[in-house]
C-alpha cells in the first residue's frame, strides 16, 4: 500500500464537472497565482477509492497456463464514477503478459486477465490536468489461492483482496475545487461562509456520457465494504483503555512526587 | 589412550616408561601443490577441512603390472591375548597378501601405571590414611580401568572421593619418580612441577556444582543486581554533571532517550518531569508540521503514504525498542497497525493513540525509575558501592529491556507493588539502620 510519485510539471486549468460532500478546511489565498491556477490553500480534496483484485478458479476449465480469471480495478469507495479526478489509469502486469502496459482511458478502471501465477500489479493514476499534474503510482500484489488452504478451491466463491485508501490533494486549484464540489465521489473541505467561488460549472451532461460509476458492476457483490465507523469505534475504545491508564499512572507518580525521599520506608531484605 | 602423552612426560627418560619413539618434531607444513600461495595464506597452514587429494592421483591408472584382488582372509590382532582369528576383505597386490600386524591394533593403548615394589612402598610410600592393600587395590584399578578415576572411584571397595583416590595415586607416582631418578632429571616432570593439589579440586568441584544448581530464579535474580548496580552507577557518573544531563534531557527526551532524562530527574526528581514531557509533546507538534509541508510539496498523495509518515515523525525520537512496543500495545488493543479504512478521521484519531501510548510507555518508564532511583539514592548517597539496591521493584525491573506483554502494566505495576512492601515495612521495624546498610554482596552469597 505504498504510493510514490513522480511529476513532470504542468500548469492546470479549469475543467468542469460536480460535488458535493464536505469537510472542514481553512481557506485563504494563495497570492502568487490568480484564476483559474488559483489555489485553495491549507484545503484538501481527498477521493476515497478502493484498489484491488478478485480471482475466480477457473475449475474443470483451468489449464497449466490457465488456471485463474482475475480482474484488477480501481474504483470509488462507495461505487462513485472517479472520472471526474482520473483521467487514466495504467496497469503494469508481469512482463510474461502479452503488452503488459495496460492503459484504462475511461471508467470502470478495470481489467480482466486470465493466468495462473501471482504478482504485483503497479497500477499508475494519472489525474485530468486542473487536478494534478503528477501521478500517482499504487502497488497491489495479485492473490490467485486462499489463505486458508482448506480442501479444492471453488470457482463459485472468488479470492478478493481490497486496499482502501485516499488519495489527496492538498491545495487544490479553485478549478477543481469548483468541479469537485457536486461530485459524490470526492470530499471537499467546507469553505468558510461568505466564500463564493464563481464556478463556471458547465452543466455537464450525465446521460450522454458512458456510465463510469461501479454501482451495478457485475462483480459488485464481491467488493468489501469498508466502514468508516466501526474503525472509528475501535480506535475510540482502545484510546479510552489508554487514556484510563494514563490517569492512573499520572496518579502514581504524583503520589511518589509527594513523598519526601526522607519519609519513604527505609530499605527492607527481602 | 598414552598417559604419557597425557602427562606429558619425556619418552625414553626415565626407567619406569617403555620403550616409546617419540615423536619425529613437526616440521613446518609444506604449501601443497594446486593451491595457490594467497589463498594457502587464508588457512594459516592448518590442514584444510576437506582432505584434498591430488588430482593427479586420482587420474593415475594402476600400473599395468599391478593386480589388484580382493580377499577374505583371516587375521589375528595383536592387541589381544586370545588369538581370536576373525576373517576380514583384504586388498591383495600380485596374488601377495600384505603382511604385517593387524592395521588397527595400534589403537590399543594403555596408561602405563608405575609399579612399585613392596621396599619402596615401605620406604617411600607409607601414609597413615592409607594401608598398603587399599593402595593396591587403588593401582589394580587404576591399570584396570586407565585411570579412569570416576569409573575406579565407583568400584573401589572401600568409600574414598575421586579426590582423595586421584590425591593418593599422584603422590604415590610422585614419590616413586623422585626416589628413583636423580632430583635433577625431574624438575621439569609434571608430577612434580604441578602437583595435584586436592583441596583446590574439592574447592573447584563445590563452586562449579553451586553455578549448576542455581535455579533459573536465583540466576535471574543475579542478572538483575548486576544490571541494577550498573544502572545506578551510570546515572551517578551522569549526576556528576548536571548541567549536561539537563539539557538534552528537555531537548530530546524521546521515550528511549527518558534513560538520559531520567537522570536528570535523579538530580531535581520533581522538576524536571513535567518540563520534558511538554518538550516531548512539543517536539511532535513540530514534526508533524513539517511532515505536513513536505507532504504538500507532493502535490498529491495517499493517505496512507501521508499516515506512514506521520508516524514516523511522531516516532522519531523513540528508539527501535519503544516503536516496538507502541505497535505491540496496539495489537493488544486488537487496533490494526495499518487501518483498514484510512480516513482523515481514523488516521487522525490512529495518531492520536499512538501519541498516547507513547506517553502512557513514557509515564510507566519515569514511574519504574523513580521507584529505583529514589530507593538507591536514599538508601546510600553517592557512595562508591554501587551495589545496594534492595527495595526495587524486582518484578517490574527487567522492564526496560524486556517489552512489556501488555503496555498496561497500570494494575500490576501497583499490585506488585503491595506484595513487595507489604513484607518489607514489618521486617524493617526489626532492622536497625545500620543493619540495612549492609551490602547486597553478603546476601548472595548466603544462598
Amino acid at each position: 500500500m505504498s504510493a510514490r510519485k513522480q511529476g513532470d510539471g504542468q500548469p492546470e486549468d479549469g475543467g468542469a464537472t460536480a460535488g458535493k460532500r464536505l469537510k472542514i478546511a481553512k481557506f485563504s489565498e494563495d497570492p502568487e497565482k490568480k484564476g483559474l491556477s488559483r489555489r485553495l490553500k491549507d484545503a484538501e480534496i481527498s477521493l476515497p477509492i478502493v484498489y484491488g483484485t478478485i480471482a475466480f478458479y477457473l475449475g474443470r476449465k483451468a489449464s497449466e497456463s490457465q488456471s485463474h480469471k482475475w480482474t484488477v480495478y480501481v474504483r470509488g469507495a462507495t461505487n462513485e464514477d472517479l472520472s471526474a479526478v482520473i483521467k487514466r489509469v495504467v496497469f503494469q502486469l508481469h512482463p510474461s503478459f502479452n503488452n503488459p502496459t495496460r492503459v484504462m482511458e475511461a471508467p470502470p478502471f478495470e481489467l480482466s486477465e486470465c493466468g495462473w501465477g501471482e504478482f504485483e500489479i503497479a497500477i499508475s493514476l494519472f489525474f485530468h490536468p486542473d487536478v494534478c499534474d503528477k501521478q500517482l503510482d499504487l502497488y497491489h500484489h495479485l492473490k490467485l489461492y486462499p489463505e486458508d488452504e482448506s480442501g479444492p478451491q471453488s470457482t463459485k466463491k472468488p479470492v478478493v483482496v481490497e486496499s482502501y485508501d485516499e488519495i489527496v490533494f492538498p491545495d487544490p486549484s479553485e478549478a477543481f475545487y469548483a468541479r469537485a464540489q457536486n461530485n459524490p465521489a470526492v470530499i471537499v473541505p467546507r469553505m468558510p461562509a461568505g466564500f463564493n467561488i464563481s464556478a463556471p460549472v458547465a452543466p455537464e451532461n450525465t446521460s450522454e456520457r458512458e456510465r463510469g460509476d461501479t454501482k451495478d458492476h457485475p462483480l459488485s457483490q464481491w467488493f468489501m465494504n469498508f466502514s468508516e465507523a466501526d474503525e472509528l469505534l475501535k480506535l475510540a475504545a482502545a484510546r479510552q483503555q489508554v487514556q484510563a491508564h494514563i490517569v492512573k499512572l499520572r496518579r502514581q507518580l504524583s503520589v511518589m512526587d509527594g513523598m519526601p525521599q526522607l519519609s519513604k520506608p527505609a530499605p527492607a531484605y527481602e | 589412550m598414552d598417559a604419557k602423552d597425557i602427562l606429558g612426560l619425556p619418552k625414553n627418560q626415565l626407567p619406569i616408561p617403555q620403550e616409546k619413539k617419540s615423536r619425529p618434531p613437526k616440521e613446518p607444513q609444506r604449501k601443497p601443490d594446486g593451491i595457490s600461495r594467497e589463498v594457502y595464506a587464508l588457512t594459516g597452514g592448518l590442514a584444510p577441512l576437506m582432505p584434498s587429494v591430488d588430482v593427479s592421483q586420482l587420474k593415475r591408472r594402476p600400473p599395468s603390472d599391478e593386480k589388484v584382488t580382493w580377499q577374505w582372509l583371516p587375521f589375528t590382532n595383536s592387541a589381544r591375548k586370545d588369538d581370536l582369528q576373525l576373517f576380514h576383505w583384504v586388498r591383495v597386490v600380485n596374488g601377495v597378501p600384505p603382511t604385517g600386524d593387524y592395521a588397527f591394533a595400534k589403537y590399543n593403548k594403555s596408561a602405563n601405571i608405575i609399579k612399585y615394589t613392596d621396599e619402596e612402598y615401605e620406604k617411600y610410600l607409607t601414609d597413615p590414611a592409607w594401608t598398603k592393600e587399599e593402595t593396591d587395590q587403588l593401582f589394580d584399578l587404576c591399570e584396570r580401568f586407565d585411570l579412569r578415576f570416576i569409573v575406579i572411584a565407583d568400584r573401589f571397595p572401600s568409600s574414598r572421593t575421586v579426590e582423595e583416590l586421584k590425591d593418593r595415586y599422584y603422590s604415590v607416582s610422585r614419590a616413586l619418580l623422585s626416589a628413583r631418578a636423580p632430583p635433577a632429571d625431574i624438575t621439569g616432570h609434571p608430577l612434580v612441577k604441578e602437583p595435584y593439589n586436592i583441596s583446590q579440586e574439592v574447592e573447584r568441584k563445590r563452586a562449579l556444582s553451586m553455578v549448576l544448581s542455581q535455579t533459573k530464579q536465583q540466576e535471574r535474580k543475579d542478572t538483575e543486581v548486576l544490571a541494577e548496580a550498573k544502572r545506578i552507577t551510570e546515572s551517578r557518573m551522569a549526576a556528576k554533571g548536571p548541567e549536561e544531563s539537563e539539557l538534552p534531557a528537555v531537548a530530546n527526551i524521546g521515550p528511549d532517550n527518558s534513560q538520559r532524562a531520567i537522570t536528570g530527574d535523579a538530580v531535581t526528581p520533581s522538576t524536571a518531569m513535567p518540563s520534558s514531557a511538554i518538550a516531548a509533546s512539543s517536539t511532535l507538534m513540530a514534526d508533524n508540521a513539517s511532515t505536513l509541508a513536505s507532504l504538500r510539496m507532493l502535490r498529491v498523495y495517499l493517505r496512507t503514504y501521508a499516515l506512514d509518515q506521520m508516524v514516523q515523525a511522531a516516532s522519531a525520537s523513540a528508539g527501535l525498542r519503544t516503536i516496538k512496543r507502541v505497535e505491540q500495545t496496539l495489537q493488544e488493543l486488537g487496533v490494526n497497525l495499518k487501518p483498514k479504512v484510512p480516513t482523515k478521521a481514523v488516521c487522525a484519531e490512529h495518531l492520536e493513540l499512538r501519541k498516547e501510548i507513547l506517553t502512557l510507555l513514557n509515564l510507566q518508564k519515569q514511574l519504574q525509575y523513580k521507584e529505583a532511583e529514589g530507593t538507591s539514592f536514599q538508601d546510600s548517597p553517592y557512595s562508591e558501592t554501587p551495589g545496594t539496591p534492595k527495595r526495587t521493584p524486582r518484578g517490574d525491573q527487567d522492564r526496560p529491556f524486556m517489552p512489556d506483554p501488555l503496555g498496561f502494566g497500570g494494575d500490576r505495576f501497583g499490585k506488585r507493588d503491595q506484595k513487595r512492601k507489604a513484607p518489607g515495612r514489618t521486617s524493617e521495624a526489626a532492622q536497625s539502620p545500620s543493619q540495612s546498610k549492609r551490602p547486597r554482596k553478603m546476601k548472595a552469597s548466603d544462598i
